[in-house]
């Protein structure tokens, strides 16, 4: 067993001492940057011993420099299958795979491994994984013992006999920075950040590195290159796996990703089938639905807790439940990344009714404790099993979410007893996200998610959504916007900084007035989040529901989309809607989502909720309890019963005779116009 | 009356460099910058006359009739073709389509790669290369462009928001220009555009191509579009301020070419509409495909440009 910090510390004696002493020192052919880790970090232009020493001193005595220089002054020519020096053209190439995607990352295997088996099933996985692997030191012999082909071609690359070898694998990724990633020499902060962000590399080492060796790879870490083991080493510089998971962790900690395209299911899966419902006559198996307990529940977990791809049904298969019954079944998700946050939960779970309904033989509807699942006849004579549904979730979620998620397992649960007490924590985890999401504040919050996806058909719409004021569309919350803007940063949620507050009651903001000037190419001026009068939101043509004035009546009406009658405006939603969408601004009518009505900042600036003097009865039955409950909060009790609806009349002046018998608060408000 | 004329723009496109001189490092006889205006089209300062290009391929088979016919023997032999674009047809530059990529099983990658070169040898003219569209072989087809025109500051095509990592790979590693294609949609030639510079490609080696439907068959899409990403590059989104190419290579296909009695007029004459209203939206690369179109359209050119008379 070898101390890492002990190593560490007379290896960088020994770099040091045998440095200073080099006496020749040539120059590499082929290349343009002279010592390429020297020029990377330096600068400076190494040309003979007395310039290669100079720039050891100048950078502190680096132990990456002083290797390199060391390798160098060695000018071992090293014979076939050993690369040694690698020229410039090649890295072109190599440097052309990594950016074209079909190098997914660098590995570098050092030491000798033990066992020769270890270093050859490591080397077939990494191969597979579409990594391009350097091997420095004995492990090479040990490969070629074992009956593996290396070279560059091979994705095997054998760099030299030595671990200090390695020196090439650095030199090639100062390299690949300053060709590609726009480095220049000398900018040692770009070379790092370069390294760290997007050389996506990691070490492997197997024992038998001498001390300037470990000294070396050690080294790396520098440049944010994680150095994993097997055993052999004790410190915390080196991280400890298992064999078989080293790859995999590797991978994992640089954020390297497999792309899976086939789903290994029973089952065809697209998107196709997501609009094919399973009939009761086609249904081999059903799951809640008001027949028996069922729940979906997507969490973040720690990454030590989830095992990539695994999938575990708890309770009986498919096979062992009898055709047309109904089983219980809890849908656990569990997911690890760097970049996934509880906040995410919910926009990620929801996904699942989306995954499910792609299987051609799998049915989803509702959602949280409300799922209703049917597996069909058909699916089930072609193998597909209740685990299948994990593996179809797994590889979806993977392959849609791949900047979010590193890791993820399934749990099934379909024993009655057991899915009891998950079912209960599940629930009180949906409580806790309503009251997070219920109790989010437009104040508190610095930045807004803007939504331009209806600009293919309303050029210059901008949606500006706040957590109060959810997109016109209903279907983007604030969390929403946040979510699809991390996933996709150049999509079309971008973050708008709210900036300075120009007017507190009309929700205007500098900021977000200086975003849609730019998001609707200079055509919108000004955006007032909170009236219906003053610089009111564009409107696409998603809206779920039409607000608009009605002067005579010093209050607004609503109309949602799914009422065809008649309004007292005189127009029916569609008329309405052909008139205000397109992208335009159009004061005196806003588009929006349901919920808006509900929030305590709808037309804040005309007086809010009392405006309301006329919505469709489907409108009010659907809110119910819920906007009486927003009206007693109000301090308005009694409005609901005050608002009109088409059973009392759709005409104005019928309108006007109902609001002054019931005495609604509008028309004794300010005047609208 | 007097109308004054103050649009308030606060940007210009930016420029790109296409080909590379002996001076530059490679061995074109010129090399044009494109892009750079700071108006509308043909209004002011408002940059360099379009340049046009001629386009030809590697194999004919699937090339418009009309134009295998007009061409003949040229045909197949795409370094005479070349040669014949640059000093009988007075192209400014030179497209070269592999098509012979776009047939099923296609591996011959040297092949290419030679062509690419015989081409080079051909003419001294920049060169804009079409390579393959199938993510299975694009790796390869674009190291092969790109290593053989490396130095030559070629413009290679094309990617797309689905596929633009190999594209964007050869340009990087051997310092080419792109063609970024959107389907007529001003959104995703931004969205592509972003893409292309968090894959490491710098903005003044991109030309958006907002696809170009044929005269009659969507232009009026295009050239809409094509309005949209000037108005807003001028008036300062930078992730649009590109230089744009257009190809109106579906004119030869419509029905009314294809059944027409004097097939080359008809040809031609749907060349030349489209690519002048294409030019007149702000295109500075035009592409087409019929011998006869060139002439024509560069005395339109000149006339749009100079003002002599009417077209």
């Amino acid at each position: 067993m070898v101390n890492i910090n002990d190593a560490i510390s007379t290896g960088n004696k020994k770099i040091e001492d045998e440095t200073r002493r080099i006496a020749l020192l040539s120059i590499y052919p082929g290349t343009a940057y002279y010592l390429p880790i020297t020029y990377a970090i330096s600068g400076l232009q190494v040309k003979d011993a007395a310039s290669a020493l100079n720039s050891y001193e100048k950078t502190g005595k680096s132990p990456l420099i002083g290797s390199e220089i060391l390798v160098a002054s060695r000018r071992s020519e090293e014979d076939p299958p050993y690369t040694g020096f690698i020229e410039d053209s090649v890295i072109r190439k190599l440097g052309y795979s990594l950016v074209d995607g079909s190098i997914l990352g660098l590995a570098l295997i050092v030491g000798k491994p033990d066992k020769s088996d270890h270093a050859s099933a490591i080397c077939r996985e990494l191969q597979e994984k579409l990594m391009l692997t350097f091997l420095a030191g004995e492990v090479i012999e040990s490969l070629v013992k074992d009956g593996i082909k290396v070279g560059l071609e091979l994705r095997l690359v054998p760099l030299g006999r030595s671990s200090l070898m390695a020196v090439h694998f650095a030199d090639i990724l100062a390299r690949v920075a300053m060709m590609f990633g726009g480095v220049t020499p000398g900018d040692a902060q770009r070379l790092v950040a370069y390294a760290s962000e997007r050389a996506k590399a990691f070490v492997i080492a197997f024992p038998g590195m001498s001390d300037q060796e470990i000294a070396f790879i050690n080294a790396l870490r520098i440049l944010g290159i994680p150095v994993l083991h097997m055993g052999g080493y004790e410190g915390d510089a080196f991280i400890k796996t298992d064999s078989d998971a080293i790859v995999r962790t590797g991978m994992e900690m640089r954020g390297i990703k497999v792309q899976v395209t086939a789903i290994p299911i029973p089952m065809a899966c697209s998107p196709a089938f997501e609009g094919k419902a399973i009939r009761k006559e086609e249904m081999y198996i059903e799951f809640g639905g008001t027949r028996s307990p069922a729940f979906e529940l997507l969490t973040k977990s720690d990454p030590k807790d989830v095992e990539n791809g695994r999938v575990k049904v708890i309770g009986p298969e498919v096979d062992m439940i009898p055709q047309g019954s109904a089983a219980p079944l809890g849908i656990i998700i569990e997911v690890a990344g760097t970049l996934m946050k509880k906040e995410y939960e919910p926009v990620l779970e929801r996904r699942i009714h989306n995954f499910i309904n792609y299987g051609e033989g799998s049915w989803h509807s509702a959602q949280r404790d409300l799922i209703w699942v049917r597996i069909s006849k058909e699916a089930v004579s072609d193998g597909l099993k209740i685990e299948h549904l994990g593996k179809l979730l797994i590889s979806k979620f993977s392959m849609d979410f791949p900047a979010l998620i590193d890791a993820i397992q399934v749990t099934l649960i379909t024993d009655p007893e057991k899915i009891m007490p998950v079912l209960e924590r599940a629930r009180s985890i949906y409580q806790e996200r309503d009251e997070r999401i219920a109790g989010m504040k437009d104040d508190d919050v610095d930045l807004y998610y803007s939504c331009t996806l209806c600009q293919t058909f309303a050029p210059n719409h901008v949606c500006v959504i706040t957590p109060e004021h959810t997109a016109l569309c209903g279907a983007l919350t604030w969390l929403d916007g946040k979510t699809a803007y991390e996933m996709s940063p150049s999509g079309a949620n971008q973050p708008i900084g709210r900036g300075a507050t120009i007017n507190a009651n009309t929700g205007e903001f500098e900021g977000v007035n200086r975003f849609v000037r730019q998001a609707s190419h200079g055509e919108i001026e000004r955006c007032a989040l909170y009236s219906i009068i003053d610089a009111p939101m564009t409107c696409c043509g998603c809206f779920e529901a039409v607000a608009m004035i009605l002067p005579e009546a010093n209050g607004i009406m609503i109309v949602n989309r799914e009422y065809k009658g008649d309004t007292p405006s005189g127009m029916t939603f569609s008329t309405l809607a052909g008139t205000i969408g397109g992208g335009a601004q159009t004061p005196g009518f806003i588009g929006i989502s349901k919920g808006y009505i509900l929030s305590e900042r709808f037309i804040q600036a005309e007086g809010g909720i009392s405006r309301v003097v006329w919505m469709p009865s489907i409108l009010k039955e659907e809110f119910g309890s819920a906007l009486i409950e927003r009206i007693e909060k109000a301090g308005l009790s009694g409005l609901y019963e005050k608002i009109a609806d088409e059973k009392i009349t759709t005409d104005i002046g019928e309108l006007l005779v109902y609001l002054e018998s019931v005495n609604h608060p509008a028309l004794s408000m300010t005047s609208l116009i | 009356m007097d109308l004054t004329y103050s649009p308030g723009w606060t940007t210009s496109v930016r420029e790109v460099v296409i080909g590379a001189t002996s001076s530059e490092g490679g061995s074109r006889r010129i090399s044009y910058k494109i892009g750079g205006e700071n108006d509308l089209p043909f209004i002011g300062n408002s940059g360099h006359k379009p340049l046009i290009a001629f386009e030809i391929c590697d194999d004919p088979t699937i090339w418009p009739e009309v134009v295998r016919s007009a061409c003949r023997d040229l045909i197949n032999n795409p370094a005479d073709w070349a040669h014949h674009a640059d000093q009988e047809l007075n192209a400014d530059l030179i497209r070269l389509n592999l098509t012979s990529t776009k047939k099923r099983n296609f591996s011959n990658y040297k092949g290419i790669g030679n062509t690419i070169k015989q081409v080079l040898a051909s003419t001294s003219l920049p060169l804009i290369i079409e390579g393959s569209n199938d993510q299975d072989i694009d790796s390869e087809v674009f190291q092969q462009c790109g290593e053989a025109g490396q130095n030559e500051r070629l413009v290679l095509g094309t990617a797309e928001a689905a596929r633009y990592r190999s594209v964007a790979a050869a340009a990087i590693a051997y310092g080419h220009i792109i063609i970024a294609q959107s389907p007529i949609d001003v959104n995703l030639a931004k969205q592509l555009n972003i893409l292309l510079r968090e894959a490491g490609l710098p903005d003044d080696r991109i030309i958006i191509d907002p696809y170009t439907g044929a005269l009659g068959y969507g232009f009026e899409y295009t050239y809409s579009t094509m309005e949209r990403i000037r108005f807003s590059a001028l008036k300062g989104d930078l992730d649009l301020a590109m230089p744009m190419i257009s190809s109106p290579a579906d004119s030869l296909t419509v029905k009314e070419v294809r059944e027409a009695t004097f097939t080359d007029e008809t040809a031609i004459a749907w060349e030349v509409a489209t690519s002048v209203a294409a030019a007149l939206a702000g295109a500075v690369i035009l592409v087409v495909r019929h011998p006869g179109t060139v002439p024509i359209l560069k005395d339109a050119i000149d006339q749009l440009k100079h003002g002599r008379g009417g077209i």
